[in-house]
């Protein structure tokens, strides 16, 4: 492998402006704001369109060196820090949001566009659509959020953000452009069949079976005035029938449920925060009274909610990256595991005892997705960035709770390498079989993403 | 870094104990609703190396010496305007307001240990050369001719602090500020002043910045003035923020000339008799907006001036485009500079206004240098030169 070739390549490929193998360039892109060690890259690069995409694939796969496509670098888990070296491919210069379909309701966007820039846009322009948005900041990208089987807003009503792509345009590892979903074989981006459905093979594969180009996402009606609720909970093992209830009333946009011990008024409680909507003032009160009652009758109490609090809930998005300064330390990472409904009293339980256990405050959430079908957990843990042993400490924290979460049926979201292994060892030995000769049909040379989702052969 | 590091004690902060606090969420880039990344240097490169965050990074790389100084990383650092935008919109408090202080403090670092750039090493040079005072390398202006032409006192109440820009590079804008107080009848007088040091201070080239406050606050002292005003965003910041850090001893009160419009016009003292029918946007200049927070004060005196069509373009107040001119960036990214003006100019005639108006020379240098490279066809004008156009009238 010639080096200097490559950069050469890379540079005619993308311009001189947006190719680099500047050692500052590499070093922040060797590592991510979770508590992954950092790891070595070769190249970082920025290509503008599909064309350029496919020339560093072609590239990639001559020079056999691996291929990490990037979002807004934001998982956490590094996801896209190389494990075996190669090219950095920085999508957000890809950034055109190139139809918005208010009949179909659909956003047809090229993978560099962030999920602020589209709400945004979506705010000017068509009020009354609103976009899926992920807890994350506004800098993470929309694509890498649904390719994650991302969660966030809206996903208690319509499922996981995964679930909202209608379509994908796809960079093979072998180059070849392939359209995904009804785009393949109609100018509307609207729907995801009735064809064989592949969109899945990209979802949560963490870059392995290509690179996403276009996609197109689901939007949804926007009403004129949504509120949250608060409730207390003082027991965990009240969780399952209080969710239940509130599901069924079919009112609630969202539910989030949160538990930590700081600050200390905090401690002992269980928060129940449930989003509601609706077309008049009159109507937001006549939910707000109906969760009233619903809580009352599932052990818990309504809270006033002070505004300052309010205010927080109702942003979009929700700040979550807070939690990287509960130590003043620049870092959190947190093990998000889909669970069962049955299995939360526990994972609440024995979560906080981790987090004792490692010395860290108890900070756990959860977040329903398309009722109770599925919970998405938060097992959060801050960290001091500048404490290369508060960073490992969380890291053995991270690894027990992907433990933990296999243990009680879940399975870890967007797991980092070492949570990867984890679920592979529990995985159907026919499932991972299928996932390789899958991956290696696609990608015979293996150049997207290696390191991750190994399956030893 | 070696020996005595300059982020860990000039600055009496410990700057290890909070760089690494920047998670790098990337909130920084952004403006407040999102509808753009309003931070000129990572919309320009791109890589993340290039946002606030990766600065932050990088700078706590070298503190905790996993990377080392180069020229490559010295210019990462320096790319960037300073303007602000990161510290309105970086979400952590208490953190988010240090966020310039620790690129100021990295460039000194940077300096330090040689690898300041060298286009930017020549705004010390000239300053510090004894025949210039000043980042232009103009001869020294000791304004004694200006004091003779105005007529001027040798003692004061106010001392008329003109700045560099001002005085070497926008010299219509100086001579409407210097009619302006004539014509309020303000007791003012100059001095031989020299450079602020917003220049040497925003790009870490710190050494004689104190002989040089010290310099400029005796000869304010000398001249019995207890009221500093300036037409120049960049030395009112200076002076009222900088100084004070740097440990400046003075009692003098600051002011923006457009302060003290509003004031006049608020108590009665000066009424605008004549029209400026224009459609007028108003570029809020980063020194004086989201440095030091006035946003509304300018705008009040747009609006009381007859005649005059105010309009807002898309990105104003905490939210507004840089000009490109600040923190190094015109002397050392020449083309980039502008093309930042350029993307302003561009905003401002979305408003549909054929008039861009500001109250910084260094803005009004920048807009006019895109103006006239772009062709963009619009009038670039500082306030003070609008009211320099009209028929005003002072009651005192």
């Amino acid at each position: 492998m010639n080096l200097d070739k490559i950069m050469t390549n890379l540079e005619e490929i993308v311009g001189k402006d947006f190719a680099s193998n500047k050692a500052e360039d590499l070093y922040i892109y060797s590592q991510d704001p979770g508590a992954s060690e950092p790891r070595p890259v070769n190249f970082v690069v920025m290509p503008k369109n599909v064309e350029e995409v496919q020339k560093i694939v072609k590239l990639a796969n001559a020079e056999k060196i691996p291929l990490v496509p990037m979002g807004g670098g934001l998982t956490l888990s590094g996801l896209v820090i190389p494990v075996k070296g190669g090219i950095v491919i920085d999508m957000k210069r890809m950034n055109n949001i190139i139809e918005i379909n208010k009949f179909s309701k659909y956003a047809l966007i090229e993978t560099g566009v962030t999920t602020g820039q589209l709400l945004s846009h979506l705010n000017e322009n068509y009020p009354n659509l609103q976009p899926p948005v992920p807890d994350a900041p506004p800098s993470a990208t929309v694509a890498g959020n649904v390719l994650i089987h991302g969660s966030g807003y809206l996903s208690q009503k319509y499922g996981d953000h995964g679930a909202m792509i209608n379509g994908l345009e796809v960079v093979l590892p072998n180059g070849d452009i392939c359209k995904l979903g009804s785009a393949s074989l109609s100018p509307f981006w609207f729907a995801r069949g009735p064809i064989p459905d592949l969109i899945g093979l990209f979802i949560s594969s963490f870059g392995t079976m290509g690179i996403i180009t276009k996609l197109s996402i689901q939007l949804f009606d926007k009403s004129k005035f949504r509120e949250v609720v608060f409730g207390l909970l003082n027991d965990p093992k009240d969780i399952p029938n209080i969710l239940l209830k509130i599901t069924e009333t079919g009112l609630a946009e969202d539910v989030l449920l949160g538990m930590q011990d700081k600050p200390d008024w905090m401690k002992g409680y269980i928060f129940v925060i449930v989003y509601v909507t609706g077309e008049s003032e009159e109507e937001i009160d006549s939910h707000i009274k109906t969760f009233k009652r619903v809580y009352r009758k599932a052990n818990a109490r309504y809270m006033k909610t002070p505004d300052r609090v309010r205010n927080i809930y109702l942003e979009k998005p929700i700040f979550a990256a807070t939690a990287a300064d509960y130590r003043k330390g620049g870092g959190f990472e947190y093990v998000g595991a889909n669970m069962p409904l049955e299995k939360i009293p526990e994972a609440y339980k024995k979560g906080a005892e981790i987090s004792k256990k490692y010395g860290i405050v108890p900070t756990l959430g959860s977040r329903l997705i398309g009722g109770t079908h599925n919970i998405v957990m938060f097992f959060s843990y801050s960290f001091n960035r500048a404490d290369p042993k508060d960073m490992e400490n969380a890291r053995n924290a991270l690894h027990e709770t992907n433990k933990l979460a296999l243990e009680l049926g879940g399975i870890p979201w967007k797991a980092e390498l070492t949570g990867q292994q984890l679920i592979l060892e529990k995985m159907d030995p026919n499932y991972k079989k299928l996932f390789n000769s899958i991956r290696n049909s696609l990608d015979p040379n293996r150049i997207m993403n290696p390191g991750n989702w190994e399956v030893n052969q | 870094m070696g020996g005595e590091s300059i982020i860990t004690i000039s600055e009496k902060q410990d700057w290890r104990d909070i760089v690494h606090r920047c998670f790098r969420c990337g909130y920084c880039k952004f403006t407040h609703e999102y509808s753009d990344f309003n931070c000129p240097s990572y919309k320009k490169f791109r890589f993340e190396t290039y946002s606030t965050g990766g600065r932050l990074w990088l700078i706590y790389g070298i503190i905790s010496g996993e990377i080392q100084w180069s020229e490559n990383l010295a210019n990462v650092i320096y790319a960037c305007p300073t303007c602000g935008n990161c510290i309105e919109n970086c979400r952590f408090e208490k953190f988010n307001d240090f966020l310039i202080d620790i690129i100021e403090v990295a460039r000194a670092e940077a300096v330090k240990n040689g690898f300041c750039p060298e286009r930017q090493k020549a705004l010390l040079e000239r300053t510090e050369n004894t025949e210039y005072y000043n980042p232009y390398g103009e001869k020294n202006s000791d304004n004694t001719e200006l004091k003779k032409k105005f007529d001027l006192p040798d003692k004061a109440e106010w001392v008329y602090y003109i700045g560099c820009t001002s005085n070497y590079r926008q010299q219509n804008l100086r001579d409407a500020t210097l009619r302006f107080l004539k014509k309020a009848k303000i007791d003012f007088t100059l001095i031989d002043e020299h450079c602020c040091c917003s220049p040497i201070i925003r790009t870490g080239q710190i050494k004689p910045v104190n002989d040089f406050i010290n310099y400029n606050v005796a000869q304010i002292k000398n001249v019995g003035a207890t009221k500093i005003i300036t037409s120049c965003a960049g030395c009112y910041r200076t002076i009222k923020k900088d100084w004070l850090k740097f440990g400046a001893d003075y009692d003098f009160e600051v002011f923006h000339t457009v302060e003290l419009v509003k004031q006049l016009l608020d108590e009665d003292q000066l009424k605008i008799k004549s029209e400026y029918k224009n459609t007028v946007t108003y570029h809020d200049p980063c020194h004086l907006g989201r440095h030091m927070g006035m946003y509304e004060i300018p705008r009040e005196v747009y609006k009381k001036i007859p005649g005059i069509k105010l309009a807002e373009m898309r990105r104003n107040r905490e939210n507004a485009w840089c000009c490109g001119a600040g923190g190094g960036v015109k002397i050392g990214y020449p083309e980039w500079s502008v093309e930042i003006s350029q993307e302003r100019l561009e905003e401002a005639k979305e408003t549909g206004a054929s008039v861009i108006s500001s109250v910084c020379p260094f803005c009004r240098t920048n807009l006019s240098d895109a103006n006239e490279k772009y062709n963009m066809e619009v009038e670039v004008i500082d306030l003070i030169e609008i009211l320099d156009k009209l028929d005003i009238e002072i009651n005192k």
